[in-house]
């Protein structure tokens, strides 16, 4: 009976152990595809799967602080890449970087081909230059599934739908994710609480429909960042239809609707890309990458100040001004306080870059 | 003394360039082959880390590739850590040390072949769609490359001019699991009512107009090669739809019991393709689905004979028109207007009997 004992408080630490307070588990990641990234807490890397409908949360081991921050310049990484990957530079898309915010190293997730048999990698480099790869063989780890809508059990015929992973950030214990189907316009704004062993199927997973302006649409987010204005937290989010929309974190409870705040009309011919904010001499900015209209350094002293929309007309607009010298930016992301890295592309060379934040 | 310090300098000196020929005529000896996408060496007893004598670069790249060794008696094996890609070089480098360097180029393996990939299908396929269309789908023969879309993707106005931006240019393509189906969306901002883009551009598509969509021959299929031929779509565009699908107009055409005849649902107008597909269905009759003309027609063949009785149809409410507009939900609603038709429910119900 002792033993039994024994053998039950053994078989509980184990599992103790490998589950850990975080509930990540020891063992093999399979991506199917590796798209937008984000840190979380403790150096546990999100990856964004959106063919497999999945987030994974793989805890890095990567949590020294570097002595200092020393700047990255890595010309023509695509063709780095390739030659580490084994093939042409033109097979290889980097589908995003993200900082690590403690150890400062820069993690990218890249696709090795273009086809439908394209791999899936995620890479880590530093101010060294040396790219290396992030092995998923064994790695402490956990994922959460994201539902996608029911079918009909009836008809014949394969699912075609998928869900593209648009952006994806860690704020306050959850995981945001903006996503655009293939089909459906109509579109959703997830959360999923972190640590992943809270969802159960993806119950835990709620969904926002955060429409904005006079005409309503449950149109797509873009891409977005957790803000915290007069001490109350946001999401800054941008919309495939252009507007920039602050949307109270507060206000997003499961399956509601939430009446975002347009603040900015970023212009048209013109889809948003990426987003950071900073702060210099005491005043509040966020940059933005653009498809077609450069990079946007946008005043956000007075966010605050923006009231949700209650006449016909839509005026409201945070002041901005374009950063010439910044051409052909595809990723940002803030290294620290006075440095952003970039990812840009000129003529299909890619360089990923530290810049002075403007 | 003296003599016994010059005798063992002999005998080092003697030994070192005994290793040193050893080395070179190992390495003369051996020979570096490609089978089965492994680089071997043979004709090496390797005395050290393989890694640091035997690399595998692309063309000629310093950086080695990533993968992983084996040594298997007089062999050294490098497995690359991902699969050989057609029409890239791979320099295999030799270099144990003291001994010369070998060097052999390899060919990546030849394109699969096959028939070439072509546009079979561009929805809508009906001739006149609306001014506020939102996307069309594009479906190829073959899995396509991804990130080649909005340089081949071209839409031209009435006088042949290209029309500026009009799709939603995004990273992540919009594309089906297998690389054989593309969603191109029309530019949001330009449709959506009341906002910046919509005021100055206006929408992409004018009604009035006849566009040509066409898909450029240079397009690359997931082989890396072109299409067959360049692939065009005319289309005319009428006036704007905001009405949402209501599915008390639809017209239904009951089949008779005891047939497999297929059952009709025709909207009046024209639906988004895809969502046809998956989010229409009889319950617990399991059958096949066919969309007839413009898609404005949903047929369903059953397995098995009709029942007689009341059956019923169950659409989802995120079924769209090609406009976005959701049933019972336009695609954009103006909130300064008191919007009267709601339809809560996820899914709605349409009867049907058959007799």
């Amino acid at each position: 009976m002792r033993h039994f004992k024994l053998t039950i408080f053994a078989v509980l630490l184990t599992a103790t152990l490998a589950f850990g307070a975080s509930g990540l588990t020891a063992g093999k990641v399979e991506l199917k595809s590796a798209g937008a990234l984000a840190f979380g807490p403790d150096g546990i890397l999100f990856i964004g799967d959106a063919l497999g409908a999945t987030v994974f949360a793989i805890d890095t081991e990567d949590r020294t602080a570097p002595k200092s921050v020393e700047k990255i310049d890595i010309r023509g990484v695509n063709q780095k890449i390739a030659d580490l990957l084994g093939t042409a530079a033109d097979q290889i898309v980097i589908n995003d970087v993200a900082i690590n915010p403690i150890s400062k190293k820069v993690y990218l997730s890249v696709s090795r081909g273009r086809g439908p048999d394209a791999v899936p990698v995620i890479l880590r480099t530093d101010s060294t230059g040396k790219i290396s790869q992030v092995s998923l063989t064994n790695v402490r780890h956990s994922m959460a599934t994201l539902p996608n809508p029911a079918e009909s059990k009836e008809v014949r015929g394969r699912n075609q739908r998928l869900e593209a992973i648009t952006d994806m950030a860690y704020a306050d214990g959850r995981v945001f994710i903006a996503g655009l189907s293939n089909e459906e316009f109509s579109s959703n704004l997830r959360s999923i609480p972190y640590p992943f062993e809270q969802v159960t199927k993806g119950a835990n997973i709620e969904i926002y429909h955060g429409s904005h302006g006079r005409f309503e649409t449950n149109s797509p987010v873009r891409t977005f960042l957790p803000y915290t204005i007069d001490n109350q937290k946001f999401l800054l989010a941008a919309y495939t239809c252009t507007p920039l929309v602050k949307i109270s974190i507060d206000d997003l409870k499961a399956g509601s609707k939430v009446k975002g705040t347009t603040i900015a009309e970023l212009g048209n011919r013109n889809s948003p890309l990426d987003m950071i904010a900073y702060k210099k001499d005491g005043h509040d900015f966020i940059l933005m990458a653009n498809s077609s209209r450069g990079v946007m350094k946008l005043q956000a002293d007075k966010l605050g100040g923006f009231q949700p929309i209650v006449a016909h007309t839509e005026t409201a607009g945070v002041p901005y001004e374009t950063i010439a010298s910044l051409k052909g930016v595809q990723q940002l992301d803030k290294l620290d306080e006075k440095n952003a890295l970039i990812l840009t592309d000129a003529s299909g060379t890619l360089d990923l870059v530290t810049i002075a934040l403007p | 003394m003296y003599a016994d310090k010059i005798c063992i300098r002999f005998i080092c000196v003697y030994l070192r360039l005994s290793a040193a020929l050893f080395f070179v005529f190992a390495a003369h000896a051996a020979t570096i082959h490609l089978e089965n996408g492994a680089f071997r060496v043979d004709g090496w007893k390797p005395t050290g880390d393989p890694a640091s004598m035997f690399s595998v670069h692309v063309g000629m790249s310093e950086t080695p590739m990533l993968g992983d060794y084996e040594v298997a008696g007089d062999s050294v094996i490098f497995r690359p850590r991902f699969p050989l890609s057609s029409g890239v070089s791979y320099r295999a480098v030799f270099h144990p040390p003291g001994a010369a360097k070998l060097e052999t180029v390899f060919e990546g393996p030849a394109p699969p072949n096959g028939p070439k990939t072509s546009v079979t299908q561009i929805y809508p396929t009906a001739d006149t769609v609306p001014e506020n269309t939102l996307k069309f789908y594009v479906v190829f023969s073959a899995p396509m490359s991804q990130g080649e879309a909005w340089k081949n993707l071209k839409l031209l106005d009435g006088q042949g001019k290209a029309v500026d931006l009009p799709f939603l240019e995004m990273r992540q393509e919009l594309w089906n699991p297998e690389s054989t189906r593309l969603t191109v969306l029309f530019a949001p901002g330009r449709i959506k009512r009341g906002l910046v883009p919509n005021l100055e551009d206006g929408p992409p598509l004018r009604a009035g107009t006849t566009y040509t969509l066409t898909i450029d021959q240079g397009w690359k299929d997931a082989r890396g090669l072109p299409l067959a031929s360049t692939h065009i779509k005319k289309f005319r565009v009428g006036s704007a739809d905001r009405t949402p699908p209501e599915p008390n107009r639809w017209k239904v055409t009951a089949p008779k019991a005891g047939t497999r005849d297929a059952l009709q649902l025709d909207f009046g107008k024209s639906m988004d393709y895809a969502l046809l597909l998956r989010l229409v269905s009889v319950p617990s009759v399991n059958g096949s689905v066919e969309i007839g003309p413009g898609e404005s027609v949903w047929r369903f063949t059953p397995d098995d004979p009709w029942k007689a009785g009341v059956h019923q149809i169950k659409i989802d409410t995120a079924l769209e028109d090609l406009s976005g507009n959701g049933v019972g939900r336009p695609f954009d609603i103006d909130v300064f207007e008191k919007v009267t038709k709601t339809i809560e429910r996820k899914t709605v119900s349409v009867p049907f009997r058959v007799r």
